[in-house]
């Protein structure tokens, strides 16, 4: 409407005023054929008039013909560079022909964040795409498009990176560290843990290494490797929650309640609010035979996640803790609950 | 007409540090579950031993499970089973200890055609001499000791379906043994499926509907009835394995735990009118220690902390942990973790079990058949193998610890417990899928004493009895491990000077014991 305006306040010919308005009625009927030939002619005899080719462009566009689109908007835009609308249709039919480094500039000027997001994440320029894409993320959360533009943002960053970390000849333990955080979630261990080692032998005291290297042997049921590893690192980093969980964790699985529960309960001061450390620490505390504690431990579980998984072994082992401190009426009521948090599971009767 | 197999000079006694070995040794009998690229789910779930003395010689012999053939035919599946190959084989043990293949003479050669798994054991007459149940995929069928070394085949306790391991019991106390079956899968040929991507793999249970378990009650004149429904047994739909049978609540009455795979494990509390009801959850052995179900295979039912209270043990797969739990009283604690079974098996995937004291220390160890149920889990699973060593665990107070045996990766699906030579020291026969068993002859540093009971009220087993001496309390039952049957004789370790009987009924019994070996002791009034 804006062009049309743009037109028709200039002195013009009744032959050009014919075919702009039968351009425009035939865009307006959606026959974009027909439009195209009325613009044509527009423009043939009015070259020099910014609006006759972004009106053409806009058909081409609006037709999803990008690549016939893209010459009368570069050619209106060389006529009059602020021309409105022009910038964000040549940036998005550049795009859609894949040349997204040619598209920035004009998403730029016209502002198009997604738009831009997905071009410079095209273009090679993953930082910039993750700014962008964020940004309009905060208008449409829920917008699928925008979630897997940004989670592929995220990952080429992260390959970007990793390559620079590779080029960088300090960075090999690091490097090391990475293939094998890559290896471990590709389920191939023995190549990650060929990784961890190499990372350790580079620098020995590097955080989160032995902590995944604990982790591979925790999968493999390895417990006494498991507890080495996770015994480093809880020692390289004393105020990790997450390495002393972990180290809890295996202590457990060897049998060994109260060097668990010592453990466990450091986790827990470092990091109160983690369901999975109430619950290990509620565990040892019963096995330990320290049924009180176990509870309160337990009981904990149940105000962080009272309905998931956690919870259903919360109260499993509160039954237990229950019965041993003989209340009958309260392991009874745990049980009464453990089993409706099962019930969607259960097997019906036939 | 018999054939004589004297394997002595395959006996290899193995040199382990420590007080306790095994000499091991085999028999000339293979199993055949004929495996298919279908991927059959039986072939990879059998098969069975059972230990009796069928002949009265006062040793006990051998009878193993065989598979059989497996093929959709085109209106129904084949099993026939007529080729030898395919025969369940008995094996009577002669004075110097070796067997000899009795099959065909004890009538045993002509099975039905099912595809073979497990095998019971009890004297359902009453008449001395052990009685034999066999269950398979597409039937099971009870023979009867005809007490001439002849067994007869009988068409009592049909079991539809796909049964797996049983148990012989008294569960009403009325002096005839009767009959458990648990059942796997509703399972056939035609439903069939092809799991695992990209190697074809047996499928997981839960890919199947289950099916509830049976119970046959004995009217003591030779009839079985089906007693599933009226009983309760068959409002609990599962996915059996093994069966185990103790009085896990003291009240007299002999109650029944199911290993399911797959999904919650049953315990069936006698109700002492006939009734039984699944009480699992509540008794705290349903699940782990986390809440979650794991793949249940065998099952031991007896006392491994000396507390005079059965506890249970269930194995499962890699990465599952045995389960243990420890009686407390009518309910039960799991103590895998704690008892240190967690660390020694969280990387084993077992079948046959027994909580029997194989070192005579006065405490009951574990004893496990293992191996993956997958045959390719190495693909799958590269950290975990398809073969492993049966083994051994070493109760020291409540603690286990690995018996360190050198003993080869095989296969191992049942397994049965037993005093094979009569020398106070438990043994143990270890069945093989697709391979030779292994018998395993214990070699305990320290005495042992081997008791058999003879009921005259009670069952003439003496099933359900209850024997205890210097701490140790013992649980008289063939049931326990999976498709297998067990020495129905009562093992105690070290030599009490007495020992307590509790007969089933309630009725007790103080006997003076001689010395260690073996030792007759008959119900008085």
């Amino acid at each position: 409407m804006i062009l049309l305006v743009l037109i028709l306040a200039q002195t013009v010919s009744p032959e050009l005023a014919q075919h702009v308005n039968a351009g425009l009625a035939a865009k307006a009927a959606g026959d974009l054929d027909l439009a195209i030939r009325e613009f044509r002619k527009v423009v043939e005899l009015a070259p020099e008039l910014p609006a006759a080719h972004v009106n053409l462009g806009a058909v081409y566009f609006a037709k999803q013909d990008y690549g016939s689109a893209i010459a009368p908007l570069r050619q209106a835009l060389a006529l009059n560079p602020e021309l409105p609308g022009a910038h964000q249709m040549l940036g998005t039919a550049l795009l859609a022909r894949g040349a997204a480094a040619g598209a920035i500039p004009h998403l730029e000027k016209a502002q198009a964040t997604d738009l831009l997001g997905i071009a410079y994440l095209e273009a090679g320029r993953p930082r910039e795409a993750v700014d962008k894409l964020e940004a309009a993320l905060l208008a449409r959360p829920a917008d699928p498009d925008l979630l897997y533009y940004l989670s592929q943002a995220h990952s080429r960053l992260a390959q970007q990176l990793f390559e620079n970390l590779r080029a960088n000849p300090a960075g090999a333990a690091r490097t090391q560290q990475m293939l094998g955080e890559a290896a471990a979630a590709a389920g191939q261990s023995e190549a990650a843990a060929q990784h961890f080692r190499a990372a350790l032998a580079a620098r020995p005291g590097l955080r989160g290494v032995q902590l995944a290297i604990g982790e591979l042997q925790l999968a493999n049921a390895n417990y006494a490797a498991a507890e080495a590893a996770f015994r480093a690192e809880a020692s390289l980093a004393p105020a990790s929650a997450i390495a002393a969980y972990k180290l809890g964790f295996v202590l457990a699985q060897l049998g060994q309640s109260v060097a668990a529960v010592k453990e466990l309960k450091r986790a827990y001061e470092l990091a109160p609010e983690m369901p999975e450390t109430s619950l290990e620490l509620g565990k040892a505390l019963a096995a330990a035979g320290e049924s009180a504690a176990a509870e309160n431990a337990l009981l904990r579980v149940l105000q962080l996640e009272p309905k998931s998984k956690l919870a259903e072994t919360a109260y499993g082992q509160l039954n237990q803790v229950y019965r041993k401190l003989n209340r009958p009426a309260d392991a009874d009521r745990a049980l009464k609950s453990l089993q409706e948090l099962r019930r969607p599971a259960a097997i019906p009767p036939r | 007409m018999y054939r004589w197999f004297a394997y002595g000079l395959c006996v290899a006694l193995l040199a382990v540090p420590g007080p306790f070995a095994f000499r091991t040794s085999t028999l000339p009998f293979v199993h055949r579950p004929s495996p298919t690229p279908q991927k059959y789910l039986p072939e990879t779930m059998g098969g069975g031993v059972a230990l009796l003395d069928y002949n009265l010689d006062g040793r006990l012999d051998i009878f193993l499970v065989n598979g059989g053939q497996m093929s959709a035919g085109p209106n129904r599946a084949d099993l026939r089973r007529r080729e030898p190959a395919y025969w369940n084989r008995l094996y009577r043990q002669e004075p110097n200890g070796a067997f000899t293949d009795v099959t065909a003479a004890a009538g045993l050669s002509s099975s039905p055609n099912f595809y073979g798994m497990g095998a019971a054991t009890g004297d359902i007459d009453n008449d001395g001499d052990p009685d034999l149940y066999v269950t398979g995929y597409g039937g099971a069928c009870l023979y009867r000791n005809r007490g001439n070394g002849t067994f007869e085949l009988t068409t009592e306790a049909q079991a539809p379906g796909w049964s797996v391991s049983a148990a012989l019991l008294d569960y009403d106390l009325d002096g005839h043994l009767d009959l458990f079956v648990a059942r796997y899968l509703d399972w056939d040929l035609s439903r069939n499926i092809l799991c695992g991507t990209p190697f074809n793999a047996y499928c997981r249970p839960d890919k199947f509907p289950g099916i509830s378990n049976l119970l046959f009650h004995n009217d003591g004149h030779g009839h079985f009835r089906d007693v599933t429904a009226d009983s309760g047994i068959g409002a609990a739909i599962g996915k059996g394995m093994g069966v185990a049978v103790n009085d896990y609540d003291q009240d007299g009455y002999p109650d029944i735990f199911v290993a399911n795979d797959g999904m919650e494990q049953f315990l069936f509390h006698n109700e002492r009118n006939g009734k039984f009801r699944e009480c699992a959850l509540e008794a705290g052995v349903a699940l782990s220690d986390d809440a979650r179900t794991y793949a249940g295979m065998g099952a031991a039912f007896a006392d491994f902390d000396n507390d005079g209270r059965p506890d249970l043990a269930v194995t499962n797969l890699a990465l599952e942990k045995y389960a243990l739990y420890r009686n407390e009283g009518g309910h039960f604690a799991y103590v895998s973790l704690t008892s240190g079974l967690a660390a020694l098996t969280a990387r084993s995937s077992g079948w046959g079990v027994g909580l029997h004291d194989f070192d005579n220390n006065g405490w009951k160890d574990l004893f496990a058949a293992q191996s993956h149920v997958l045959d390719n889990v190495e693909k799958i699973q590269p950290g975990l193998r398809y073969r492993e060593p049966p083994a051994l665990y070493l109760n020291d107070g409540g603690r286990f610890r690995a018996a360190n045996l050198p003993l080869a990766a095989l296969a191992g699906r049942g397994a049965a417990f037993g005093d094979l030579d009569n020398d106070g020291t438990l043994d143990a026969v270890v069945a093989v899928l697709g391979g030779a068993p292994l018998v395993l002859r214990g070699q305990a540093s320290q005495p042992g004493i081997t008791l058999e009971l003879n009921g005259k009220h009670a069952n003439s087993d003496g099933a359900g009895a209850i024997v205890q001496a210097g701490g140790q309390t013992v649980y008289a039952t063939t049931s326990g491990s999976y498709l297998s049957a067990n020495d129905r004789r009562v093992h105690l370790a070290g030599s009490p000077a007495e020992v307590t009987i509790t007969w089933p009924g309630g009725h007790r019994q103080v006997e003076k014991l001689p010395s260690t070996g073996l030792v007759r002791i008959m119900e008085k009034p």
